[in-house]
């Protein structure tokens, strides 16, 4: 069954977090290497979020 | 190529061969998931490892947010990849068509989506030779490049031929965990020296970074929009990223893992591409930024990192061209040539599908070189941006598919071929022909790579509103709705509950043979041991399940469309799918595996079900709930204790597959149509047992053929209590009988004594010839009265074992001459006019005691100088007997439950109640039936007791 709540939660994460996000890591006076700062933490993320699902499996 | 670039390349490929077998023998699930994503990294490892540099040069940041976005599918793999991974498990889809062609139906969608995802995967070929020409260009002489070229293609038909004659899978996915890990290393290496040698070191690349002005140059505007939304689209109808996340050999565990590992190993590739790009603007070679990997370590005479770089952009190249092209094969194969091919006739049929992949991937590959030859001017990064512009078209309908129940086939199937035709109008012609300037002039816009960004944002959409709008108006059929539910992603896949025309495995195996000659027997052992089922199973259940599985299996093999026309042709379903409930039985099983996975109100419902389950489990009554079509549903604890056949054997079963006397007991009850029987008779083995069995019917659900529950009760020890009391009643008769035999046999005895005492004084002949006739006369009596009290007192048991052929009147007149015996002293007269050439079919004893009970009531019940008529009349099958007494008759209140135990209607004392109960069972069990009415016929006072006897 679909997991709503992870859905609801990247949805909300993205929507609050992007326009931020991307507005610091454009930011004239940045460093080269924000936008993979950004990137990075997105992969955090998505690490903080299977480590967190309830496997069939396990 | 000088030598040491060559032992480098050699040694690369080594190291990076041994890396990726090491990794896998380790058995870690980190070391798992590494050579997962590494071959995930590597099935767009060109794309980062040359149009990397040239996409940053191009459109600067824009670069990092594409490759976020192509890589933010795997993030949000729960959305997608999860829901597909859990149809995948019931059904298995060998590609992304099959799975198309599963949810639209039909070979036009097959066939359509087979010719687009060919024609869209085409650049991605042209961009591999792309990258195999120029380091063949860069590392060899302008007279060796041609032998060179034309030795790899020979190589990657040898990889091709050895791939699909080994585990295709495993050899190739060995092949890009290599590719990606040079991949990796020649970045990282490559990088390292960049910055080191061209810089000095990160902190003065900063500061030139700063001094140069390049952080504008990154941010400048650039059509990132476009780029975006095709990377992020297209990147989910990749065949391979699609095969990878869906194949039954990865764990769900580790097809997690690519929601962090393989975003990291990006973004790892992609933060190497700027330093590299920015050491190339400052050394200048003349080469452009795609060839960057192995040109600046060669310019920086770093031999071993240029060989590094070059092995890994050789291997990327070898491996997807030789995975992309066998992947393609088995599509194309699955949907022009498999749908129609007659598997009977083709003897080694898998050889002969291995060959047909191998011709077809080396027709591919050789396509795609004869179009590297044509197509001029174009870039790796021109090429991918082309490819993913195409792929993107199937993505619409893969979503709809997971989404969207009501985008139907006619909905996809325009808005496909729209989408594709603009983009192959406006993408790729132009690679071909230049630019036409009658549809520039209509449009406005420049056709080809210029306005990529128009026409591939375009495409999609026009794609979308066609798909759309055809679906919007039109209703889809039954057959494309059930599927279209089935694919939807919050969907679980429950087979209906039909019944095959096949009731045993071997008959499976028959059946399957018809269309697949020898391999049949194979196939069915493997999924029968895939179940864990064995070969004597009968289940429809387990033969719907078996069914199920070799479709699943046969679709792997052959595809949707090959594997529905044999399931259709060898083991069709007796009726259609669509209108049968659910297999709740499945259901169960899913729950009770699943039922972890369930949040909130669907977490408590599965509670409440488990609840309830155990509750029916745990009655002390059985209970079985059985389909229409004769299949059991439910088979509880105490039924499975009746009956010794265990629960996980009969759930699934047929009802005639059932063990006797269950099956006829079953079967029987359900024949009658009585809400209830009781006190059935049954043996089981050599002991006889008793129970009571009564219906529920589900009138929630009377469209579907409601199921019935029966309720089973046995009654054996209540049986056992009433034989026994019946064997006491029939003794206490006797034994009542006894006082009135004495008496009248004293009577004789005194006349003979009284003879015989004359006799002693008479000389005469003549009177003693009469005393002679007196005395035999008495001693018949005697015997007459004995032999009536023998009679009723034979019977050892109050079983009735066996009916004879029995003239009723001489039963009833048996009955009332023992009556007389000890009701004597009453004047109550009995008027018999049953006809003595009636006969019924019953048991004498029994019958018996019934007219002594029923005569005895009529006697207590009539006052002196009353008269008790017994009548009788044939009524075909059976005899009515009537007996009608002139008593005070029976209260209303109490005239229905007369036949019930300890309900009398004399005074206490004088009865006990057990009479008529006696009668009643005692009737049962000779098959007839007894009823009570009050007052009498044709009368207004007494009652009248009437049996209805079997006579036949």
């Amino acid at each position: 069954m679909l997991n709503y709540r992870l859905v609801a939660a990247l949805t909300l994460l993205c929507a609050a977090v992007f326009p931020m996000a991307t507005q610091w890591a454009m930011e004239p006076s940045g460093s080269w290497f924000r936008p993979f700062v950004v990137w990075a933490l997105m992969v955090f993320s998505g690490y903080v979020v299977q480590r967190q699902r309830v496997w069939d499996e396990s | 190529m000088n030598p040491e670039t060559l032992l480098a390349v050699i040694g690369s490929l080594a190291v990076g061969g041994f890396s990726a077998e090491f990794l896998l023998r380790l058995k870690h699930p980190m070391a798992n998931a590494l050579v997962f994503n590494l071959t995930l990294v590597a099935g767009s490892g060109v794309l980062m490892a040359m149009g990397g540099m040239e996409l940053a040069g191009r459109y600067g940041y824009t670069l990092v947010i594409a490759m976020i976005a192509f890589t933010l599918i795997f993030l949000f793999s729960p959305l997608i990849f999860f829901p597909l991974r859990r149809l995948v498990e019931v059904i298995k889809f060998a590609t992304l068509v099959d799975f198309l062609t599963f949810r639209y139906r039909g070979g036009a969608v097959a066939k359509m989506t087979c010719v687009c995802l060919v024609a869209a995967s085409m650049p991605l070929f042209l961009a591999q030779f792309f990258a195999l020409r120029s380091i063949v260009e860069f590392n060899f002489s302008p007279q060796l490049q041609s032998p060179v070229m034309l030795a790899l293609v020979v190589l990657i038909g040898l990889i091709v031929a050895r791939a699909i004659r080994s585990d295709t899978a495993s050899y190739l996915s060995r092949m890009m965990a290599s590719a990606g890990l040079l991949l990796v290393l020649a970045m990282g290496a490559t990088v390292w020296l960049c910055i080191d040698s061209v810089f000095g070191g990160v902190d003065a690349m900063n500061q030139w970074v700063e001094r140069s002005g390049q952080t504008a140059i990154l941010r400048r505007e650039s059509p990132a929009y476009s780029i975006i939304s095709i990377f992020l689209v297209a990147s989910f109808a990749l065949p391979l990223n699609f095969n990878l996340l869906i194949s039954n050999q990865i764990s769900d565990r580790l097809s997690s893992s690519t929601a962090y590992v393989y975003p990291l190993l990006t973004l790892l590739l992609c933060i190497p591409v700027l330093p590299i790009l920015w050491a190339g603007s400052i050394l200048e070679p003349t080469f452009p930024p795609q060839d960057y990997l192995y040109v600046l370590p060669a310019v920086l005479e770093s031999e071993i990192i240029s060989g590094l770089g070059t092995a890994s952009i050789l291997l990327l190249s070898l491996s997807l061209l030789v995975s992309l092209s066998i992947m393609l094969s088995r599509m194309i194969l699955n949907s022009f040539v498999l749908p129609d091919k007659n598997f009977y006739r083709q003897s080694e049929l898998d050889n002969w599908i291995a060959q047909r992949i191998t011709l077809s991937s080396l027709l591919l590959i050789v396509v795609a070189l004869l179009l590297d030859t044509i197509v001029a001017g174009l870039s790796v990064t021109d090429f991918y941006l082309i490819g993913f512009a195409g792929l993107a078209q199937l993505t619409p309908g893969m979503l709809a598919a997971l989404y969207l129940p009501s985008v139907s086939r006619r909905g996809f199937l325009i808005g496909l071929i729209a989408g594709i035709s603009l983009w192959f109008a406006t993408l790729v012609l132009p690679v071909f022909s230049g630019s036409w300037s009658g549809f520039e002039a209509y449009t406005g816009v420049a056709l080809g790579m210029e306005n990529w960004h128009i026409w591939s944002i375009e495409a999609l959409l026009v794609n979308i509103l066609l798909c759309t709008l055809f679906s919007s108006f039109g209703k889809m059929d039954d057959e494309q709705a059930s599927y279209a539910r089935l694919c939807m992603a919050d969907n679980v896949y429950v087979p209906a509950r039909v019944r095959l025309d096949q009731v045993s495995v071997d008959e499976v195996k028959l059946s399957l043979q018809k269309s697949l000659g020898d391999s049949a027997a194979s196939e069915v052992d493997s999924a029968l041991d895939e179940l864990g089922l064995n070969a004597s199973e009968r289940r429809p259940a387990a033969l719907r399940q078996l069914r199920d599985q070799l479709s699943a299996s046969l679709n792997l093999r052959f595809g949707v469309l090959a594997a529905h026309r044999v399931m259709q042709q060898t083991l069709p379903f007796r009726t259609s799918i669509e209108k049968q409930p659910d297999d709740i039985y499945l259901i169960e099983s899913m729950l009770a595996i699943h039922g972890g996975r369930l949040t909130g109100l669907a977490s408590e419902l599965n509670k409440l079900r488990v609840h309830h389950r155990e509750v029916l489990d745990n009655l002390p009554i059985g209970l079985i709930a059985i389909a229409q079509s004769g299949e059991i549903l439910k088979w509880n604890t105490a039924i499975a204790d009746y009956t010794q056949i265990d629960k996980e054997v009969a759930i699934g079963s047929a009802i005639d597959e059932l063990a006797q006397p269950w099956q006829s007991f079953i079967d029987d009850f359900l024949a009658a149509d009585t809400p209830a029987q009781d006190s059935i008779k049954l043996l089981v083995g050599d002991q006889a047992r008793w129970f009571n069995i009564q219906r529920s019917v589900d009138k929630n659900q009377p469209e579907l053929g409601a199921d019935r529950v029966l309720l089973v009760e046995e009654q054996t020890q209540s049986m056992m209590l009433m034989q026994s009391y019946m064997e006491n009643e029939r003794l206490a008769s006797i034994g009542r009988l006894a006082a009135g035999v004495a008496h009248e046999i004293g009577n004789p005895l005194t006349g003979i004594a009284c003879i015989a005492q004359n006799l002693r004084y008479q000389r005469e002949q003549t009177p003693i010839g009469k005393s002679a006739t007196q005395i035999l006369s008495q001693t018949d009596r005697i015997d007459r009265i004995v032999k009536s009290l023998i009679n009723f007192s034979r019977g050892d048991s109050a079983q009735c074992e066996s009916l004879e052929t029995v003239q009723l009147r001489k039963i009833i007149d048996e009955a009332i001459d023992l009556l007389s015996l000890s009701y004597s002293q009453r004047r109550v007269e009995f008027i018999c006019t049953v006809d003595p050439l009636l006969h019924v079919q019953s048991d004498p004893q029994q019958l018996i005691q019934v007219f002594l009970n029923l005569f005895g009531n009529a006697l207590d019940a009539s006052p002196d100088d009353a008269s008790v008529t017994i009548a009788a009349e044939s009524l075909g099958d059976t005899v009515e007997v009537a007996i009608s007494d002139s008593g005070a008759g029976v209260d209303e209140n109490i005239q229905h439950r007369v036949f019930e135990p300890f309900v009398t209607s004399k005074e206490p004392g004088e009865g006990t109640g057990l009479g008529l109960w006696v009668v009643f069972n005692l009737m049962t069990d000779l098959g007839g039936s007894v009823s009570l009415t009050s007052p009498a016929r044709d009368s207004d006072r007494g009652s009248t007791a009437v049996m209805r006897l079997p006579c036949k």
